[in-house]
């Protein structure tokens, strides 16, 4: 029983970050960051085990003012939306430093990165104040922009600086939106405030937002999200940045800070998506239909097996913003599912392609042949990643991709037919055909003495594997909490957090 | 008190796969005698349940909640009972052969453990209580069967063809899906109780007939797609001849027990919903039939002895779906056929590849043109082949007779209405057909004079045991079970008081209640039919050989190609279809981004550090210029605004 | 008394000088001093004014302008010798290493 355990969560990985900052040597600098992110994991297991599972109020609030002439407070807080991808940020976080141990390059810097990475998505998936959610949700674009940047491939200062600024044109967008709410909103003191869920909530009013400002207001907040996610056609920063980062980089990338595109969408699009016009949920709709079909074929035709895993990651995404659209209790909740399962999936298929990248020394797929003969227990996690990312029935992503179709049928039954008869065999298709190149057949000569690679990156892929056929096999613990949260999102107007009665 | 312990049926194989997986590498054999003790201990629960429940006539339900809308549960009826029995049976005896042919490969426990999760996979798949939860183990068996075809992955022909065969039961498995999602979505429209599991299958049944007409011919005929994929029909059957790449006895799994059967069960599990949309009945009798034909053209003339038995499977599938098909005039004793069919035949078909598993033990080669005369030194594996071949054409009084002459006689009174002849002309001539292959197959492993020099020895005991276990049932099996085994999987539907003449109403079909009176020829034929392709193949192929296969075909023969290529279905499948218009598209898609979307984000960027690049230009870097133009600007300033004030004034 | 428009006049001619000197010359030491006579022709202005009002805050202010214009003669003198020691040219057109 902790008392504020969202903030110590965020402060501990933020100590941690300084501390490893100034740590000499490689074996401090890890130690130190595996302290700073084991901590928010029993934490946010705890929080977990506390939480209300039937309930879908606010839980573990804290809220202090800030800066009170301006409305800003420090709010945070966690429902069904948010607990998930706290979860998966700290379980994803310390199975990366986990896999990085060995990591040679100005390991404290890498490190203290890491850790400000966890305090970024941390903090976005539980601030419930727009200023806060924005200065977290930009946090999170330095230690990235670093880690392409200096530990990247050769191309490293393209893709690190395409990076920031696509993403950060995009959360300008965004926070333009968040401006049009907050000076259009009163609170009934006559004051401003930044709080989201109040904000969120005003947009129902239609005396104070006529119907076009809602529109645009949501465009813009949409937009912000999508090139998060991303979406066709905001992509294309994705397979550059994902190619040339660092595995642990890219891990981040496709695990957590794609979910905070997702996490965008629920807490403030869906919500919304009562008020605003119907083609704007049309385009949602076929926003993540192209995304998961052209996803597919892009990664389809992908020689390198990196860039082929991150244009699966478009594909999947998708998934996410087809049940979100749908707006059904089954799809929205299915959409959640997505984001956490794909969490987890992304992780082992990047950890594959880097493991694979730096024993074998080359990505390229038609290059490699042969691996599993030098590295069984390898070929076998991999073999797991890559079937559960191709939707095999047991693991994580089936339960997601087939409560997403079926949700969604019910309103967009033409769109869901799209998604399964023209991207469902493509996605099969590219992942058995890495895997059958990569894997199967005789050994390369030139790979004659590889071996499996390092234990430590063998546990943290093994730990995802498993974590994978658990959520596969018994999604309820979270698959419960996101439909009560799913419910709440599809029946009703949102509460304001003074109207749960928890400030 | 067995039906306590159900969950174990499956709960054994998958705890047989995951001990011989970590420790299978430390134990004698692999660990095999794990997934044999742990299929043996399903058989003998199996055969407990069936027990219980035979002479009561009553089912097994229990069913769990499992996320959102979803259930988990067991429903064992007596089609699951009869396929579970079928399955462990079948299984404990391939597991017990590959104890002695896999034995000394360095991948056993691998071997073991994959085969131990197939079985689980299969047994699961049966007694599922609803449609997500077969589906689950259906495509569990689907991955199982691309493990275990890719077992020697070395071989880039062996990754290559569990490739092939993961992604066209896919095609058949996104429309399975699509069919679930669509009944689903049709079932939620009914209002039924908050909290009723949409997709078990008592609820279907139960809510069939409030459906309406249009969707179930969709999601009858989706939810075929998905058992064409999985069962080999015609045009997703190219998996299953590749499949062969896979150790023989893997081969027998999926073509006996494991894997294709799945497809008829599923549809004669969803039988109710087919029956009420007659159009959709009518394309599985259509696909059965011509698949049954079409399938036995290809087995003619293979040389591969594995080859010529994957045809053979593909054909009796045909017939098992040509017998489903026929439902709609036969009502739901079309189930208890065509189970039955699919029942015998695993026990031939396992028996077939398992002999021929033990010749290409002893031969080493696959190929029939390098055998001949292995009777000699293999007795008990010729004979038992025999004995399967004997079965697998039907011949009297063995058990694939009473099936097959059921099925072409429930296919026949089907042709009386409409334009169902066809297929039962189909299911005809393929009598012949399997006649002929068959035989050929037989005549030239087993008679005549050796051809090359092979090894001659017998198969070790684990190996001839399971044969003869199996030849006996092949032989024996359908004489006294059948009229018993048609009524009690016939009547499997009114446990759940399904009305097949409500929903007849509803397909709008007309059922003919009074027995057809089938001319006696129809009930001859079949055996005239098998006799003479018996007698055809002797004359072609065994030592009083009469005739030479020359005079009816020749090498430039253009029919003879087409077959010999298969019908050119690689070509198509995999030349085309996959790799110019899949891949092709995907090609195109990749210049696009590259070019168009991503070209545009590139464009703009270039245009705003040009933009920024021309400006500069103003900031030369000399103060001279600066003050001019701080003294020009202020001049023109200063001028504006006198200018102003006096127009003001 | 000298009328306060011959003050104003010395100041802008003054002014005018440094202007034109600032546009033209190239030279470093050229420029200081320039700058030195636009300020001097501000500091005779206020002074100018401050008398004529009278009112000693311009006188105050030029006081303040002087004491600043020393200090900047200070710096820039040593900017210059600075950059004298780096190029062995005080001509400011040669100096651009910053420049695109």
């Amino acid at each position: 029983m902790i008392s504020n355990p969202i903030s110590l969560m965020i402060a501990v990985p933020l100590i941690a970050m300084v501390v490893a900052f100034m740590t000499k040597t490689r074996s401090q600098a890890r130690i130190v960051a595996l302290i700073g992110s084991l901590v928010p994991l029993a934490i946010s297991l705890q929080m977990f085990m506390e939480f209300d599972k039937t309930s879908e109020i606010m839980q573990f609030v804290e809220s202090y003012d800030w800066v009170p002439s301006l409305g800003v407070k420090y709010t945070v807080g966690v429902d069904g939306i948010g607990l998930p991808l706290v979860l998966l940020s700290t379980i994803v976080s310390i199975l990366v430093v986990v896999y990085a141990w060995g990591e040679n390059t100005r390991p404290n810097q890498f490190f203290a990165l890491l850790l400000l990475n966890e305090v970024g998505v941390l903090g976005v998936f539980t601030a419930l104040d727009f200023f806060l959610f924005y200065i977290f949700w930009e946090i999170v674009l330095i230690p990235m922009y670093f880690l392409i940047g200096i530990w990247g491939g050769p191309r490293k200062d393209y893709s690190a600086i395409k990076f920031f600024i696509y993403t950060h044109v995009a959360s300008l967008v965004m926070l333009l939106s968040i401006f049009a709410l907050y000076f259009t909103y009163r609170t009934p003191a006559g004051g401003r405030t930044f709080d989201m869920l109040t904000l969120i909530q005003a947009t129902s009013d239609s005396t104070l937002f006529s119907p076009m400002l809602v529109n645009v207001i949501f465009l813009g907040l949409l937009f912000g999200f999508l090139v998060k996610m991303p979406a066709v056609p905001f992509h294309t920063w994705l397979p550059d940045a994902h190619v040339e980062a660092p595995t642990a980089g890219s891990v981040i990338l496709a695990a957590l800070l794609l979910k905070m595109g997702g996490y965008g969408l629920f807490r403030v699009i869906v919500p919304m998506m009562p008020n605003v016009s119907e083609h704007y949920v049309t385009l949602m709709a076929i926003i993540g239909v192209v995304s998961i079909l052209y996803g597919a074929f892009l990664a389809l035709s992908q020689k390198d097996i990196k860039k082929m895993v991150a244009y699966s990651s478009v594909s999947h995404m998708g998934y996410v913003l087809l049940g979100a659209g749908a707006f059904t209790w089954l799809s929205v909740q299915g959409a959640m599912f997505q984001q956490f399962s794909h969490g987890l999936i992304t992780c082992v298929l990047f950890m594959s392609a880097g493991t694979i990248g730096h024993t074998a020394g080359t990505r390229i797929i038609p290059e490699l042949g042969g691996l599993a003969d030098r590295m069984p227990k390898f070929a076998v996690l991999m073999m797991m990643g890559f079937l559960a990312s191709l939707g095999l029935p047991g693991m994580c992503g089936f339960i997601a991709e087939f409560t997403v179709l079926t949700g969604s049928y019910a309103t967009l039954p033409v769109y869901t037919l799209i998604v399964i008869f023209g991207g469902i065999v493509v996605t099969a298709g590219y992942h058995l055909w890495a895997m059958q190149k990569v894997m199967f057949g005789p050994i390369l000569k030139k790979y004659l003495d590889l071996h499996d690679p390092h234990s430590y990156e063998l546990l943290s892929m093994s730990i995802l594997v498993f974590l994978i056929v658990y959520f596969g096999v018994n999604p309820a613990p979270i698959m419960d909490i996101m439909g009560v949260a799913a419910e709440q999102l599809i029946e009703g107007p949102v509460m304001t957090l003074a109207q749960m009665g928890v400030v | 008190m067995y039906s306590d312990y159900a969950y174990l049926i499956v709960g054994l194989p998958i705890l047989a796969f995951v001990l011989t997986i970590f420790l299978g590498w430390h134990l004698p054999k692999g660990g095999g005698f794990i997934t044999v003790l742990a299929t043996i201990g399903a058989l003998i629960l199996s055969v407990g349940i069936f027990k219980e429940i035979f002479p009561t006539d009553t089912i097994v339900h229990q069913s769990a909640h499992w996320f959102a809308n979803f259930n988990v549960g067991i429903l064992i009826d007596p089609l699951a009972i009869v396929m579970l029995l079928m399955v462990s049976f079948v299984c404990t005896m391939i597991h017990i052969f590959a104890l002695g042919y896999m034995d000394g490969d360095p991948g056993l426990a691998r071997y073991f453990a994959e085969a131990g999760l197939f079985t689980a996979a299969m047994l699961g798949l049966v007694f599922s209580d609803n449609l997500l939860q077969l589906f689950i183990f259906w495509e569990l068996v689907g991955v199982c069967s691309y493990l275990l075809i890719g077992f020697w992955y070395r071989k880039p022909c062996a990754a290559s063809a569990a490739k092939k065969a993961f992604l066209v039961t896919r095609v058949g498995d996104i429309m399975f899906l699509a069919g679930m999602i669509l009944l689903y979505t049709n079932m939620a429209k009914l209002g039924l109780p908050e909290g009723t599991y949409l997709l078990q299958f008592q609820t279907i049944y139960e809510n069939l007939v409030h459906l309406p007409s249009g969707q179930m011919t969709a999601i009858a005929l989706l939810i075929f797609g998905g058992a064409v994929g999985k069962s080999g029909q015609f045009p997703l059957h190219v998996w299953l001849p590749d499949a062969m790449e896979g150790p023989t006895t893997v081969s027998a799994m999926i073509h006996a027990a494991t894997m294709v059967t799945a497809g008829v069960y599923l549809v004669a599990r969803m039988f109710p919903l087919f029956y009420a949309a007659p159009n959709a009945l009518m394309v599985v009798a259509y696909i059965g039939g011509f698949t049954a034909f079409f399938a036995a053209t290809m087995g003619l003339v293979m040389f591969d002895i594995k080859r010529v038995l994957a045809y053979s499977t593909i054909s009796q599938l045909g017939y098992m779906m040509l017998s489903l098909g026929a439902g709609a005039a036969v009502g739901a004793a079309a189930v208890g056929v065509g189970i039955f069919h699919l029942v015998g035949h695993s026990f031939f078909k396992a028996l077939l590849f398992l002999c021929a598993g033990s010749v290409i033990h002893a031969v080493d080669t696959n190929d029939m043109r390098e055998m001949g005369g292995v009777l000699r030194s293999m007795k008990w594996t010729g004979l038992t082949m025999l004995a399967g071949a004997l079965a697998l054409v039907g011949f009297p009084l063995t058990t694939g007779f009473y099936s097959k002459d059921e099925i072409l006689v429930a296919a026949f009174e089907n042709g009386l209405y409409g334009l169902g002849w066809l297929p039962y002309a189909f299911g005809a001539v393929t009598v012949l057909l399997t006649a002929v292959y068959s035989f050929r197959l037989w005549f030239t492993t087993f008679d005549g004079e050796p051809r090359t020099d092979y090894g001659k020895h017998e198969s070790p005991w684990v190996m001839v045991g399971p044969l003869v276990i199996l030849a006996i049932c092949a032989l024996f099996m359908g004489y006294p079970t059948q009229d018993t085994f048609y009524d009690y999987v016939g009547n499997n539907f009114d446990h759940y008081g399904v009305d097949f003449d409500e929903l007849a109403v509803v397909g709008g079909h007309h059922i003919e209640h009074e027995a057809a009176h089938e001319p006696f020829i129809i009930k001859i034929l079949p055996i005239i039919l098998c006799v003479g392709g018996i007698l055809i193949a002797a004359l072609f192929y065994s030592r009083w050989k009469k005739l030479d296969p020359g005079i009816v075909t020749s090498k430039n023969d253009p029919l003879r190609k087409i077959v010999l290529r298969r019908y050119y279905q690689h070509e198509i499948y995999t030349g085309w279809l996959a790799e110019k218009v899949v891949y092709g598209l995907a090609l195109v898609s990749n210049v696009f981004d590259l070019k168009i979307v991503d070209g545009a984000v590139n464009k703009i960027s270039k245009l705003t550090v040009g933009l920024g690049g021309n400006v500069r230009r103003v900031q030369t870097g000399v103060i001279q210029n600066y003050i001019t133009a701080i003294v020009l600007g202020l001049t023109v300033l200063l001028v504006v605004v006198k200018l102003g004030m006096e127009v003001a004034i | 008394m000298v009328p306060l428009v011959l003050y104003v006049l010395l100041a802008s001619t003054m002014f005018v000088v440094g202007l034109y000197g600032l546009m033209t010359q190239r030279n470093g030491i050229k420029l200081m001093m320039c700058v030195e006579i636009l300020l001097n022709s501000a500091n005779i202005n206020l002074v100018a004014f401050s008398a004529h009002l009278p009112n000693v805050d311009g006188q105050v202010f030029a006081l303040f302008s002087i004491a600043l214009a020393a200090a900047e003669a200070g710096v820039g003198f040593a900017i210059l010798i600075l950059l004298y020691r780096l190029y062995g040219t005080i001509e400011l057109d040669n100096i651009n290493a910053l420049r695109w």
